[in-house]
């Protein structure tokens, strides 16, 4: 298989696009919407390649710690990182909720504006995983939900039969 | 027959990943789906041989995807798909997550298009 998985959300805000990049580049505003429910402390931010935004997740039972290497930046148009849960020295770990899961996730947001609208397509694949990781990327995310390429059914049959 | 079933602890999904690479196991777990079957069954539509079909029920077995047992003088294959359901369950959370914080952006962005309301002259 030449071409990753990916997983995709597009979603539109109202709202000019010079707006939606600010709120995905100034730490003071990302800290308000990411992470749903939880407070965010941001303890670095480069917005620069190879940059580093170093994320805390403060929740009840303690913190989830994510690193964030940017890719490429172009302003307004495209973020790409490389996103991977740390422990609290910052040092890359697998997901503790998914162990064996790709430990990073190439990410990217890519912004356009029509008509005062900014349209995020918003795609996220494994990257650097192994050819088994990447297969079972792929079999979940068609358990998701329709047409984003790998083409079996499995998980649908699969989750028929748990519910049988 | 009795089958106790729970899960302990996290499945290994490193062994979930690897029988999942291969489309001849994904193609077994397919039809398992609708059913327990024995090897003579799962070895026809590949035209495979039994030793080779037997060769990837063991690393499905090994990744806890499928239980064996003998029934009658077969050995029929049964499914099992608690670690997939699990991995389904962690890649729903991380689109939630994601969407619940777009969310947030879209509450965000109407704060701060309010406030530049208030200052026209900015």
């Amino acid at each position: 298989m030449s071409e990753l998985p990916k997983l995709i959300i597009d979603r539109e805000f109202k709202a000019a696009k010079s707006l939606v990049w600010k709120c995905w580049t100034q730490p003071e505003l990302l800290a308000r919407w990411y992470g749903p429910n939880v407070e965010t402390v941001i303890h670095k931010f480069e917005l620069e390649k190879g940059g580093e935004w170093l994320n805390e997740m403060r929740m009840e039972k303690g913190s989830m710690f994510s690193k964030a290497v940017f890719e490429e930046v172009m302003p307004e148009d495209l973020l790409s990182m490389l996103l991977s849960t740390t422990d609290e020295d910052w040092n890359i770990i697998a997901s503790p909720m998914m162990p064996d899961w790709p430990a990073t996730l190439l990410t990217i947001a890519e912004f356009e504006e029509v008509g005062g609208v900014t349209k995020l397509r918003f795609t996220w694949q494994p990257h650097n995983a192994s050819d088994a990781e990447i297969a079972m990327f792929a079999s979940m995310k068609d358990r998701m939900g329709g047409g984003w390429g790998m083409g079996f059914n499995l998980m649908d049959e699969l989750l028929e039969e748990l519910q049988a | 027959m009795e089958q106790i079933s729970y899960i302990k602890d996290q499945p290994n999904l490193d062994a979930v990943f690897a029988a999942l690479a291969d489309p001849t196991r994904r193609a077994i777990i397919s039809k398992l789906a609708s059913g327990d079957a024995a090897v003579g069954d799962l070895a026809q539509p590949f035209a495979m041989s039994q030793p080779a079909i037997s060769k990837h029920l063991k690393v499905l077995e090994k990744a806890g995807l499928i239980e064996r047992r003998v029934d009658k003088q077969k050995r029929l294959s049964h499914l099992k798909a608690e670690p997939m359901q699990a991995a389904v369950n962690w890649l729903e959370q991380y689109k939630e997550f994601w969407e619940n914080s777009f969310d947030q952006l879209d509450t965000l962005l109407n704060e701060l298009k309010m406030e530049e309301g208030e200052k026209p002259n900015e």
